[in-house]
């Protein structure tokens, strides 16, 4: 026979201050750990939604990221006519040669200056990427200094707003619009006409192509013409491939909430402990009581665990609450691989959440296996007897 | 016995209960430790005395914008200048390597000598260096943690430029803030390069300290409202400008640190509130017995600091031995190469630890201040 | 010195008064009593009746409403919490019905406790612990914990504590109340051997006749008054 939860509740309530600083700091524990685990999937997210699964980016063999991406003008002719690739409406090949540069823009909070990254788009590339929506101002006219800057980046550098102007050396550019990138990386970008670009920060080579092949096995094609191709020298592979080994940056962040969560969760499940043992002791006799009564040992370690368990799901519980306010705010912080800002979001899901709590109830059980266990071997006579 | 065996044997005298809060405090200091050195690797570049001697001058666009190999000349003769090397970042992963997991920077030898100022050769020559155009002058560190030699030859794959290189080691150098970097000549990447007439940055050094400041201006001043505008700081602010792009990640760090020190003092005080309410009729006898208020006071700010500090010393000692003993460079691949448990971030810790001792004593002797003898009494029968 | 025939207790029109919940409760009402040195007082009674708040009062630990303590001529009532403090560790020794001795302290560590707020220095400590010790005849258990002691031995280590200070007076509230026979009987000859031969005034709250007849003089109260001396 198992014992009732009220009485574990009533038991939780009773001993309220002992049970508050066990919950509070649980609480702390399971926020930190969510929301560690909410900034990784922020920034899994921002590389998983970005790409699109029909596109394929070529840059050069060896680079580790566009930014560090050469492709010469003369590739670009010889892959424009290259039959995999897809045509328009006007028969035009579409494929997009896009020059990506670093700017040095001053932080909107004057903390000094951090990277952007500028990309020279083509209308193509526009067309390419639908996931960007321009939602307020308006395009960048081409052979125009005009950029248009993700909406996220504009709350975070100075002189992004619209009329703005974003200094590049010798050229001033004058911010148009912004766009919405859905979360994906293109909300870490600034977009400005491609030839332009290359004019004013003196590029003869363009950094990526991306190109829309005809069909799935043209893409194949495509991919393997292009890596055949010694004297190309170039890389092809899908957009959406590129994007999600850029998630590399999310391991640290996964590694950093798996030792924290550890670590953190060692001294909660002491601090668990020791309010149960406490709460043992306090309860000998009443421990004594309900075994004479007829509850079986199991019966009372069974009723231990399911109140450690209890009072650490309402700590997880209001854990993941404390948490739920940083849900969409937006952070930012250095993409080794392109030395530029990126941008991304905590996102506190709900699946984060219950591994929140299930990760608090696992430090309640095993807070309270020990003190459970240690009241379902009280000798009777001795519960009796305490005092 | 004496009042300090007599507080020990009280600390002690619930065994399990002292080690759980001995073993909490130790395990989250050790967290708090290591949360500051992770915040210190990350913002605070090590510092070095010739570094105040040094100025970086990139292009005002950006440290990804190359700059003219022209503007040599015409710094050269800006006065206060002692040298001056182009400076320019290779980035190659080396052997088969998937990351750059130490820097490679291209200079011109001859002048570079002038600016590795803490620099001593340990093996090698340097002049054999400046002779051997494929040669490379490497970091101590680096050496040791491929097990090179003289003579070796060291293979990089260019992710930022579209050449490889094939370098020979001429010449070991150890001594400065950061021994891990491979230097090699500037005109071998201009070959492979096919010659584009750019560096990447220019390294300089002044004459003195004072006169930095001066030549900043100067810099800057002499390349203003050219195509390749120039931004000159010194080297040290240079590292402070790189480590502020880590953004937000410090505000991160910081702010998981103080839950840490947060929930440290909750589990402390209820420990030690714990602690005081069970033994309430004891300390109710120690009243009747004549002990004074404040004497009290005395045992369980001794008990719960005491506790406090050996848990504290646990922790930051095992943090330390730790994280001293162990190869953090390796493991990270040079992402986290010193990860220095400094003095300062151990007396922070222990300060911490400190005031949680005096905290968690608070709560107690308020209740304990609060009883009477008789109530006290009472609780007994 | 107060003189031999001077009294070491003096109460005089004596109230205790306190709310239990809504009813005022007079737990002492106009008592006054005389108790000279050497004498091995009894307070009986029904519980209730105020005998253990007498005890409290007389003792240090509880305050009168109204009326005078004057003890070896010193009114109790007008000490700070401080000093009385002061005052108990140098002039009362007390022995508890349930011993009350410190569990993580040794039989001999638990009567060194009270000189650890004295001038002495720890051989002097050690010499006056060992000389109470033996007075109640167990310095072959000064190394045991309470818990390794009968309850008979507990109480007599707890006697040795109250004695180790050399009080005027010791009160006991209930010694006997969980002791055997035997051990009741011999605990109570120690408190009586120390009236007799050490000069030592003894208050003792009991309710158990038997005990009440190794006293010099049995106070009755009841309801807060005495009915017969």
């Amino acid at each position: 026979m198992a014992l009732p939860i009220q009485y574990n509740l009533r038991n939780v309530v009773v001993r309220w201050r002992a049970t508050l600083s066990t919950i509070l700091g649980i609480a702390l524990v399971v926020s930190v750990f969510v929301l560690l685990l909410a900034l990784a999937r922020g920034i899994e997210a921002s590389s998983a939604n970005t790409g699109d699964p029909r596109n394929i980016l070529v840059v050069r063999r060896g680079s580790q990221a566009e930014s560090g991406s050469l492709v010469s003008r003369e590739h670009f002719r010889t892959l424009r006519y290259f039959d995999e690739v897809a045509r328009n409406e006007q028969a035009e090949p579409i494929i997009s040669a896009e020059v990506v540069v670093i700017v040095s823009a001053p932080r909107i909070d004057g903390t000094g200056e951090a990277n952007t990254l500028v990309r020279g788009v083509t209308p193509r590339g526009i067309e390419l990427r639908p996931q960007v929506e321009l939602i307020a101002g308006r395009w960048f006219q081409p052979g125009q200094r005009e950029v248009v800057v993700s909406r996220r980046l504009a709350a975070r550098f100075a002189g992004f707003e619209i009329g703005g102007t974003i200094k590049a050396g010798q050229a001033n550019l004058i911010v148009v619009g912004h766009f919405d990138a859905k979360g994906s990386a293109f909300d870490s970008e600034a977009w400005m006409d491609a030839d332009e670009t290359r004019a004013i920060f003196d590029r003869e080579m363009y950094s990526s192509l991306l190109v829309r092949p005809r069909g799935p096995e043209a893409a194949t094609q495509l991919m393997k013409r292009i890596e055949d191709d010694k004297r190309l020298s170039l890389r092809a592979e899908l957009e959406v491939d590129y994007y999600s080994k850029q998630t590399m940056t999310a391991t640290p962040i996964k590694i950093l909430a798996g030792i924290m969560g550890l670590a953190m969760s060692v001294g909660a499940v002491f601090a668990a402990m020791n309010t149960m043992y406490a709460s043992v002791a306090s309860r000998t006799r009443e421990i004594g009581t309900l075994r004479v009564l007829g509850f079986s040992r199991s019966a009372i370690l069974f009723s231990f665990l399911i109140e450690g368990a209890l009072v650490a799901a309402i700590g997880g519980a209001i854990g993941c609450l404390m948490a739920i306010p940083m849900n969409g705010y937006s952070t930012g912080t250095i993409d080794f691989q392109s030395f530029a800002e990126t941008v991304f979001e905590f996102r506190v899901t709900p699946p984060l959440m219950l591994q929140g709590i299930s990760f608090a109830v696992a430090i309640g059980l095993l807070g309270s296996f020990l003190p459970a266990l240690r009241a379902s071997r009280l000798p009777v006579i001795a519960a009796l007897k305490s005092l | 016995m004496t009042r300090l065996t007599f507080i020990a044997k009280n600390s002690l005298r619930n065994g399990r209960r002292a080690l759980l809060t001995v073993s909490s405090v130790a395990v989250s200091c050790a967290l708090l430790v290591t949360l500051l050195t992770l915040q210190r690797e990350l913002t605070v570049p090590p510092e070095s005395e010739a570094a105040s001697l040094r100025i970086i001058a990139r292009n005002k666009v950006s440290l990804a914008q190359p700059l003219p190999a022209k503007q040599l000349a015409t710094i050269e003769k800006i006065p206060g200048v002692v040298a001056v090397t182009p400076f320019t970042f290779f980035g190659g992963n080396f052997r088969d390597e998937t990351v750059t997991s130490f820097p490679q920077f291209a200079v011109d030898p001859a002048r570079f000598r002038e600016l590795l100022v803490e620099g001593k050769i340990i093996d090698g020559d340097y002049v054999e260096w400046v002779k051997d155009r494929t040669g490379c002058l490497v970091g101590a560190d680096t050496v040791k943690r491929y097990g090179l030699k003289i003579g070796d030859r060291m293979r990089f794959t260019g992710t930022l430029y579209p050449c490889d290189l094939d370098l020979r080691i001429s010449a070991v150098f150890q001594g400065t803030v950061d021994d891990r970097g491979l230097f090699f000549h500037h005109k071998l990447l201009d070959e492979a390069t096919g010659d584009l007439g750019t560096v990447g940055t220019w390294y300089l050094r002044v004459a003195s300290a004072e006169a930095a400041n001066d030549v900043i201006s100067r810099v800057n001043a002499a390349f203003a409202n050219s195509s390749a505008e120039v931004r000159a700081e010194t080297e040290r602010a240079f590292q402070m400008g790189f480590v502020s792009m880590w953004g937000n990640v410090k505000i991160l760090i910081t702010s998981i640190s103080s839950v840490v020190v947060f929930t440290l003092i909750l589990v402390t005080v209820s420990t030690m509130s714990m602690a005081i309410r069970e033994r309430f009729r004891e300390l109710a006898i120690l009243k009747a017995l004549g002990f004074q208020r404040r004497e009290i006071f005395s045992f369980i700010l001794a008990e719960s600091f005491g506790l406090a500090c050996l848990g504290a010393g646990i922790g930051i000692g095992g943090a330390w031995s730790f994280w001293t003993f162990i190869d953090l460079q390796s493991l990270t691949r040079g992402f986290l190469p010193y990860f220095e448990v400094t003095p300062r971030i151990m007396a922070t810790g222990a300060t911490i630890a400190a005031l949680l001792g005096i905290i968690a004593s608070i709560a107690p002797s308020i209740a304990v201040g609060r009883m009477s003898v008789v109530d006290g009494l009472k609780t007994l029968d | 010195m107060a003189m031999a025939d001077e009294p070491i207790v003096s109460i005089r029109d004596l109230y205790k008064l306190y709310r239990q919940g809504e009813i005022d409760v007079t737990a002492l009402d106009n008592v006054s009593i005389d108790i000279t040195r050497g004498e091995f007082v009894v307070l009986m009674g029904p519980s209730g009746s105020g005998k253990s708040t007498l005890l409290h009062i007389i003792a240090g630990v509880d305050r009168a409403t109204r009326g005078k303590v004057l003890v070896q001529g010193i009114n109790v009532a007008n000490l700070t919490e401080s000093e009385l403090a002061d005052w108990r560790n140098q002039n009362v020794g007390f022995v508890f019905q349930s011993f009350n001795l410190i569990p993580v302290l040794s039989a001999f560590e638990n009567v060194e406790l009270p000189l650890l707020l004295t001038q002495l220095n720890r051989r002097q400590r050690r010499q006056q612990a060992q000389a109470a010790l033996e007075l109640v005849g167990l310095s072959d258990r000064a190394h045991h914990r309470p818990d390794q002691l009968s309850g008979g031995q507990q109480q007599r280590v707890a006697i040795a504590r109250a004695l180790v200070t050399d009080p005027v007076l010791i009160v006991a509230d209930e010694p006997t109340g969980n002791l055997d026979a035997k051990s009741a009987a011999d605990v109570l000859s120690l408190l009586k051997g120390l009236t007799e031969q050490a000069d030592k005034t003894v208050l003792m709250v009991t309710h158990d006749p038997k005990a009440a007849s190794f006293g010099t003089r049995s106070l009755h109260l009841e309801k807060g008054e005495i009915v017969a001396g």
